[in-house]
């Protein structure tokens, strides 16, 4: 429970473990670690310590290099600066790039800015189960590919996309592939050692670190250098100038560190907690799962309720706390953009509900959201009229 | 600052709570009945009422759409049951756009009640 909330939204974001703030806390205050880690008076030198101990413990977990890891403010600016910045390095090669409908907004919009500057964008769509085929994407790459930018697990079904064979297909075209990785990282195992992947983002917040903190992964490859998109300081090998928020990297570090050690366990609870809640409401007449079940995230399970409005539905699930299947951006809700390129209407889109699970997840709280969501499924259908 | 509570404390209440929300139970000398929307345009209303005399003795609906829409039908049966049918011509929906902080985008659903009362009362001879 949060406070009177039963919070199901885990994919959203996550609180921030006991153990992060307290790692957080001690580089608060004048005794703590606070100072500029570009300092390079002794304050300085401790700040750029925990620094690097921090980026050790990311790139442990993540199993790679440190110094393959930039410090951001999040999933959002590795995105910007990964797909910005290696397109516009590579403009001289060729200008067309491919990605896919159902990408974050952090990537779909920064692809879309890239085609006001004269950019060609391929938008690859999913199967019925949000998978790209890999026949599609081969048809797609051409001589003057530069980028491919496939998310690992989607945000709102969990769909996980098989980023190696993906990679792979892209190296033997000569073609970075960046795949945004916010809601994997912390939660499935990931071999930067072994996976062919150029350009990873990943931000703190999805894995129990504060919001606000984030990195970009750049693999050691030959040709593979991308420009910056801001401009400042020399921080973060001048690709990503500004102060270092020394507070906030411990905090990310120190989630690493215990994703690593207990990242196993979490996935067994979530998956459990996934299950739980399925089996409670699937029975209710006319339900659908989004994306693929085979090859989903445990942690999120994406359901439509056919004939249900979608904003009824959330108001009539309070207080458990759920992503919706709606664009909420307006006063009027957008169906949800990558449940329709699943193939889904806007009425089945709309009525999607996301539930998303952590490993604060009880399972008392599940039985009260299965309970809160077969009274609102069974109360609004029997007040619709008969069509 | 945290973005607001999107429904009152009158939607919430009659959203959790719709008690005329359903048929009509009971004789009644006339039944109307009107309903208007589709699902491409996001929401559908049905009304019925029980009439004797010209007075509405008691008023049902159904709805499939917002929370406002559900709000605006279990606020409308109340209020107008035991009036005459002619009010049902001097019912101005957007009246009620304040009072259940409607956002003027989702105007549409609460016409759509303006609409089915208006159908509802085309059915008075």
């Amino acid at each position: 429970m949060t406070g009177d909330a039963v919070y199901l939204d885990f994919a959203a974001t996550t609180p921030m473990d006991p153990r992060v703030a307290d790692a957080m806390l001690e580089c608060a205050g004048a005794d703590g670690t606070f100072a500029n880690p570009s300092s390079v008076h002794i304050a300085g030198r401790r700040a750029a310590a925990v620094v690097e101990e921090a980026r050790a413990a990311l790139a442990s977990l993540m199993r790679t290099e440190p110094g393959r890891l930039t410090w951001t403010s999040g999933a959002t600016e590795s995105d910007n600066l990964a797909i910005r910045g290696a397109a516009l390095a590579r403009a001289h090669r060729g200008k067309h790039l491919i990605s896919m409908p159902t990408e974050h907004k952090a990537v779909s919009e920064t692809f879309r800015a890239l085609e006001k500057e004269g950019f060609e964008l391929t938008w690859l769509a999913p199967d019925s189960g949000g998978l790209l085929s890999l026949e599609a994407l081969s048809r797609a790459l051409r001589d003057d590919t530069q980028l491919v930018s496939v998310m690992h697990v989607n945000n709102e079904t969990g769909v996980i996309q098989d980023i190696c064979a993906i990679g792979e297909l892209c190296r033997e075209h000569d073609v970075l592939f960046h795949t945004d990785a916010a809601q994997s990282v912390g939660k499935l195992d990931i071999d930067l050692g072994a996976m062919p992947v150029d350009l990873v983002s990943l931000t703190g917040h999805k894995f129990y670190a504060p919001k606000g903190i984030g990195a970009l992964y750049i693999a050691a490859r030959p040709g593979l250098r991308i420009f910056p998109i801001l401009y400042g300081g020399g921080q973060e090998k001048r690709l990503r100038p500004g102060t270092l928020p020394v507070h906030q990297i411990a905090g990310l570090g120190k989630a690493a560190a215990i994703a690593a050690r207990e990242r196993q366990a979490n996935y067994r609870h979530v998956s459990a907690m996934r299950d739980r809640l399925w089996h409670g409401i699937a029975d209710l007449p006319g339900l659908q799962r989004n994306g693929d079940i085979e090859s989903g995230y445990p942690g999120i399970l994406n359901v439509t309720a056919a004939g249900m409005d979608g904003e009824s539905l959330l108001l009539a699930l309070e207080p458990v706390c759920v992503g919706s299947g709606s664009a909420c951006n307006s006063a009027v809700a957008e169906p949800s953009s990558v449940l329709r390129a699943l193939g889904r209407t806007d009425a089945e889109a709309q009525s999607a509900v996301r539930f998303s699970f952590g490993r604060t997840t009880t399972a008392a709280e599940v039985d009260f959201a299965i309970d809160r969501y077969r009274s609102a499924v069974t109360r609004l259908r029997a007040i619709a009229p008969v069509t | 600052m945290p973005p607001a509570d999107p429904y009152n404390e009158e939607v919430r209440a009659c959203f959790a709570n719709p008690a005329h929300a359903g048929e009509l139970d009971g004789d009644h000398a006339r039944v109307l009945a009107a309903q208007a929307g589709d699902a491409a345009s996001g929401a559908r209303l049905a009304l019925s009422a029980g009439t004797d005399n010209g007075i509405i003795e008691a008023l049902r609906f159904r709805a499939w759409g917002c929370p406002h829409l559900i709000a605006a039908a279990e606020v409308f049966c109340r209020e107008y049951e035991g009036k005459p049918l002619a009010a049902l011509r001097q019912f101005y929906a957007n009246e009620w756009m304040a009072r259940l902080r409607i956002p003027v985008a989702k105007a549409g659903r609460i016409l759509l009640l303006e609409d089915t009362a208006s159908m509802l009362a085309d059915n008075i001879d």
